[in-house]
C-alpha cells in the first residue's frame, strides 16, 4: 500500500500515458501511483485509460498548468 | 462558480468538440467560401522568410499549377491563412489563461527537440504531396465528397502505426 | 471514479498548496480577450472576411484547448491503448459537416446540373499515389512529433516551446515539398484524377451514402474501443 511518485514533466503527448501504463504494470494492487504532468491532454487521456482499466482515478490542479493524477490500482 | 468550474476549468467532452468542429468549419465555408485550412499558410510563412532574404519563390513551378497561385492582393504574410493559424494560437491562449492553466513548458531534452524537428519536416513535407494537412486533405476534404479524403484518412492510419513503432523504440 | 484514499492524498497535498498560494491568470486572460476584440474591429474595418476568419479561428482555438482534441491521438491512440473516444468525436464531426458541406455545395451547382469541380466551395484535390505518400509521411510525422498541424498551433497557444520546434520544421517542410513540386507532379501527380464522388452518382446519394458510412464507421469504433486493448492488458 505504497505511494509511487512518476515525473512527467515536458514529457509531450503520449508519453505520460505510456510511462503510467508500464509503471502500473509493475505495482501491487492497492498502491497508489502519482503522476505529475503539465501536458493539459493528460488530465484526459490518462484518466479515460485508468478507468477503462477499471482503477480507482482523480485528478488535481497543483500549480498553473501543472497537474497531479492519482491511480489506485485495482486488479 | 459552478459555470466557471464547469465550461472554463473542466476539459469538454471529446464529442463537443467534435460537433463544435463540424458546425465552425460549416460556417466557415457558408461565409468566406474556404474550408479550413492550415498548412498553405506555413509554406507561404517560410516562403516569406526567403523573399527577405533575397530569393524570389513566386516563380516556382509550384506556383504555376493546381491553382497555387497567389490571389489578388494577397503577400506571403497577408492571407487569410496567416489570420486564421494566428487566430486559432491567440484562442487556444485566451481560453488556458481564463483557466489560469498557462505555463511555459520547456523542452526536456536534445531528443525531445530532435523527434520535434524531425517530426515537423517530415509532416510539412508530406503536406505538399497530398494537398494539405490532415486539415485539409482530411478534416475538410471528406465533407468536400473529395476522394483524396479517404485516401489520405487510410494511409495516415498506416503512416500513424509506423510512428507508433518508432515512438516505443526511441522514445518511450 | 475516486476513492477514499485518493480523497486523502488530494486533501493532504492540497495543504501543501495553500502554503505556496496559487497565482490568478484573470488578468492576464481579460489583457488578451480585449486584445483578441480590438483586432476582431480593426479587421472588420478593413476588410470583412479576414474578421470573418479571425473570429472562425479564436473559436476552433477555444475548442480545439478546451475539449483537449487532438488530431494526431485520434489516430494513434486505437493502435496504441485501444481507445477510440477522439475518432469517434471526429466521425461526428465529419456527419455534421457532411451535411452542411452539401448543402453550400448543392447550392453552388448551377441549375443546369453541370459540375464544375473548379467552382465547387470545399477542398477538392487530385488523388493517387501522391496522396498515399503524403498521407503515410504525415502520419509518422505527427506520431513522432507528438501534434499535428492543429494540435501545433493549440500548443503554442499553451506555452509548449517545442511545439515551436515542430512549427519551425514544418515550415522547412513545406518549403522543400513546395520546391520539389515539379518533380513530383510530373511524376505522379500530373496522372492523377481528381475525384467527386457526386460526379459519379449525384449530391444528394453522396450526401446520404456518406452519412450511412460514417454511421457504421462510429459503431466500428465504438464496438472496438469496448473489446479493445491492444498493447496494454
Amino acid at each position: 500500500m505504497t505511494e509511487i511518485k512518476l515525473d512527467c514533466m515536458y514529457e509531450a503527448c503520449p508519453i505520460p500515458l505510456l510511462k503510467a501504463i508500464k509503471k502500473l504494470e509493475k505495482m501491487d494492487i492497492g498502491d497508489v501511483l502519482i503522476l505529475e504532468t503539465d501536458h493539459s491532454c493528460s488530465i484526459k487521456n490518462v484518466v479515460e485509460w485508468a478507468k477503462k482499466q477499471g482503477h480507482n482515478v482523480d485528478y488535481m490542479e497543483v500549480g498553473e498548468g501543472e497537474w497531479e493524477i492519482y491511480i489506485e490500482k485495482r486488479k | 462558480m459552478k459555470f466557471y468550474e464547469k465550461i472554463i476549468k473542466k476539459p469538454w467532452p471529446y464529442w463537443v468538440g467534435g460537433i463544435l468542429l463540424g458546425v465552425l468549419n460549416i460556417i466557415l465555408l457558408a461565409l468566406t467560401g474556404k474550408a479550413w485550412k492550415i498548412t498553405t499558410g506555413f509554406l507561404y510563412w517560410g516562403l516569406s522568410f526567403l523573399e527577405l532574404l533575397g530569393f524570389n519563390c513566386l516563380d516556382w513551378y509550384y506556383f504555376s499549377v493546381y491553382s497555387n497561385q497567389l490571389r489578388k492582393g494577397e503577400t506571403f504574410i497577408h492571407n487569410y491563412y496567416t489570420i486564421l493559424n494566428l487566430a486559432v494560437i491567440v484562442g487556444a491562449l485566451v481560453a488556458v489563461l481564463w483557466a489560469s492553466e498557462f505555463k511555459f513548458k520547456k523542452i526536456k531534452n536534445r531528443r525531445q527537440l530532435f523527434f520535434g524537428l524531425l517530426g515537423g519536416i517530415i509532416m510539412g513535407y508530406g503536406t505538399r504531396l497530398s494537398f494539405g494537412c490532415n486539415i485539409g486533405a482530411y478534416f475538410s476534404a471528406i465533407p468536400s465528397f473529395s476522394l483524396h479524403g479517404w485516401v489520405f484518412a487510410i494511409f495516415m492510419f498506416i503512416g500513424a502505426f509506423i510512428g507508433t513503432k518508432i515512438l516505443f523504440k526511441y522514445l518511450l | 471514479m475516486s476513492s477514499n484514499r485518493i480523497e486523502e492524498l488530494k486533501k493532504r497535498r492540497q495543504r501543501e498548496i495553500r502554503v505556496n498560494k496559487k497565482k490568478n491568470q484573470k488578468f492576464y486572460a481579460f489583457i488578451m480577450s480585449i486584445i483578441s476584440i480590438i483586432i476582431f474591429i480593426f479587421l472588420l474595418q478593413n476588410n470583412k472576411i479576414y474578421s470573418i476568419f479571425w473570429v472562425i479561428g479564436l473559436l476552433i482555438g477555444i475548442t480545439l484547448q478546451r475539449s483537449r482534441f487532438c488530431f494526431a491521438a485520434s489516430f494513434r491512440d486505437p493502435i496504441m491503448v485501444g481507445s477510440t473516444s477522439i475518432l469517434k468525436a471526429i466521425i461526428i464531426a465529419f456527419i455534421i459537416a457532411t451535411i452542411g458541406f452539401g448543402i453550400i455545395q448543392y447550392d453552388s451547382i448551377d441549375s443546369s446540373g453541370v459540375i464544375d469541380i473548379d467552382r465547387l466551395p470545399g477542398q477538392i484535390s487530385p488523388v493517387g499515389i501522391h496522396t498515399a505518400i503524403g498521407a503515410i509521411l504525415f502520419g509518422i510525422g505527427m506520431v513522432i512529433a507528438g501534434g499535428c498541424a492543429s494540435g501545433t498551433l493549440m500548443r503554442i497557444g499553451e506555452g509548449f516551446l517545442l511545439q515551436i520546434v515542430v512549427l519551425i520544421g514544418f515550415i522547412i517542410g513545406t518549403v522543400l515539398g513546395a520546391y520539389n513540386f515539379e518533380f513530383w507532379d510530373k511524376l505522379i501527380i500530373k496522372k492523377s484524377p481528381t475525384i467527386y464522388i457526386p460526379k459519379y452518382i449525384g449530391l444528394p446519394t453522396a450526401v446520404i451514402l456518406q452519412i450511412i458510412f460514417l454511421t457504421v464507421l462510429y459503431f466500428i469504433a465504438d464496438w472496438y474501443d469496448k473489446k479493445n486493448n491492444l498493447m496494454s492488458s
